[in-house]
């Protein structure tokens, strides 16, 4: 009830910043060129973002402040500062893996946040950015299992996340090491680590960072690391050009040494 | 065209329909069995609310109020996530057949406690005048003319148990919603994935409403 308020206002709100342009004349033939979806982003003023709010460093709503801070946001804000000129112009939104693509489909954000892993099958739905971060996928399992190595998971459980690459990669890892695994799927990674403490799951397995925060006394983090995977912002299908001026902002960000900076802020390698 | 509904994702769930086929044979098993389990329960304690016992009275709203007033999610997290912590680990079908099971049967319990508080007590009092003991008042007189009054809510309670079993989507279960959301979210073909998945449920529940409109017409031939 409330987006739908929120939309509304928007909506008129965007009318009616586009009816007073038209009375005042056409003055702006620099805005003319923006495609319209860049200008609708800018008539709204706010750049909608869906990032991550239970990754710690990446996106992570602090419970006491009430925001969410991370690497991931402070990314978007460089995009939101590009398009808007102004970097706390972001109207950030909680996703899940589950809810990002539907989000970024329905125009309920503008771009994508969230560890999302670039791969050839999501690039047919969604357009990502060059990647601005390599993350291995980790191996989570309780310390009094005495499992060392993804072989001692040979016959066991796996807890993955929906929407996650992490099954794929995993099991083309067992393959190839000839082990035999199984794989439970769960909507969020609390639940993941609940069905580990529960001994649902034998190994909690997402992207490493991830991982680190569901890091406790009782269990331990696998030296493994497998398939590297790439994170990329990512919009909507049909809007080319918002897609380009995210890329452009990356690879800026890139080249001037600003992502290593963001980086070691929030202490990632 | 890319949108949620372009048509080579229809051709990749094509491609891969078993996932959905075995999906909907799981939840098909998960409900029959949980079904019987509610209708067992349900009876049982839609029986003993109505009783003179007082204790059985007593347990059978206990049942009712604490699985009524609890949601089914936090009942089935409570046997996958709680239970064990407790020292029992039940496997994941059982726990579709017994937590949608048990909580259905407090519904259809209330279903049978209403149907039987319909009868008029004269009925009662008349069979116990015919040398009739409880349990055959029950099974002869009673029991038959509830059941025209029980049949829709409890065709109700029956399509809503189908739908139901797809909580078991959110502890892993296996089931026909589990592997809507495993297969769509590996992909992100969510629009046509959960189109069929709706398609899948209502072939599951479509029958089962029928037939249960045709027992109605049937016991309303038989009063």
């Amino acid at each position: 009830m409330k987006g739908k308020f929120t939309i509304l206002a928007a909506a008129l709100l965007s009318t009616i910043v586009v009816l007073s342009g038209c009375s005042g004349g056409q003055k702006a033939p620099a805005a003319a060129k923006l495609a319209p979806e860049i200008q609708a982003i800018k008539d709204r003023g706010v750049l909608k973002v869906g990032t991550k709010v239970d990754v710690p460093k990446f996106g992570y709503k602090d419970p006491k402040s009430g925001k969410i801070e991370g690497f991931e946001v402070d990314i978007a804000k460089a995009i939101a500062k590009k398009i808007l000129g102004d970097e706390n112009k972001v109207d950030l939104q909680g996703v899940t893996a589950k809810t990002r693509g539907p989000l970024l489909d329905n125009g309920e954000i503008d771009i994508v946040a969230a560890t999302f892993t670039i791969t050839d099958e999501r690039k047919k739905s969604y357009n990502f950015s060059d990647p601005y971060f390599t993350d291995g996928i980790g191996l989570l399992v309780k310390k009094e299992s005495g499992i060392k190595s993804l072989k001692d998971l040979n016959g066991k459980k796996i807890g993955v996340a929906q929407s996650a690459t992490t099954k794929k990669a995993i099991q083309e890892e067992a393959d190839k090491q000839g082990i035999k695994l199984s794989f439970l799927e769960f909507g969020t990674y609390p639940e993941i680590k609940s069905a580990l403490d529960a001994g649902r799951v034998d190994c909690f397995s997402v992207d490493t960072a991830i991982l680190y925060g569901y890091l406790d006394d009782k269990t331990e983090l696998l030296l493994d690391r497998f398939s590297p995977q790439t994170y990329g912002i990512a919009s909507k299908k049909s809007n080319e050009a918002l897609a380009k001026l995210i890329n452009d902002t990356i690879n800026e960000l890139k080249s001037n040494g600003e992502i290593d900076k963001l980086k070691s802020k929030w202490g990632l390698k | 065209m890319t949108g949620p509904f372009a048509w080579f994702k229809w051709e990749a769930l094509f491609a891969e329909w078993t996932v959905f086929g075995e999906g909907a044979l799981m939840t098909l098993a998960a409900s029959m069995l949980a079904l019987a389990l509610s209708l067992a329960l349900g009876v049982m304690f839609g029986v003993m609310s109505t009783s003179h016992w007082k204790i059985a009275k007593a347990i059978s709203r206990i049942y009712v109020e604490f699985i009524q007033n609890t949601p089914l999610v936090i009942q089935i997290f409570f046997y996958y996530h709680g239970l064990p912590h407790l020292g029992l680990s039940l496997p994941v079908f059982s726990i579709g057949v017994l937590g949608v099971g048990v909580y259905h049967g407090a519904y259809i319990s209330e279903v049978v406690r209403a149907g039987i508080q319909s009868i008029p007590k004269g009925q009662r009092e008349a069979a116990y005048s015919q040398g009739l003991n409880y349990v055959e008042t029950m099974k002869y007189i009673i029991l038959p003319q509830a059941k025209r009054i029980v049949l829709p809510p409890l065709a109700n309670q029956a399509v809503s148990l189908v739908k139901n079993t797809s909580v078991l989507a959110m502890i892993a279960g296996g089931d026909l919603m589990y592997r809507a959301d495993s297969w769509s979210s590996q992909n992100l073909y969510y629009g046509p994935a959960y189109v069929t998945t709706g398609i899948l449920y209502l072939m599951l529940c479509l029958p089962l409403a029928s037939l249960a409109r045709n027992l109605e017409k049937k016991a309303e031939v038989h009063a």
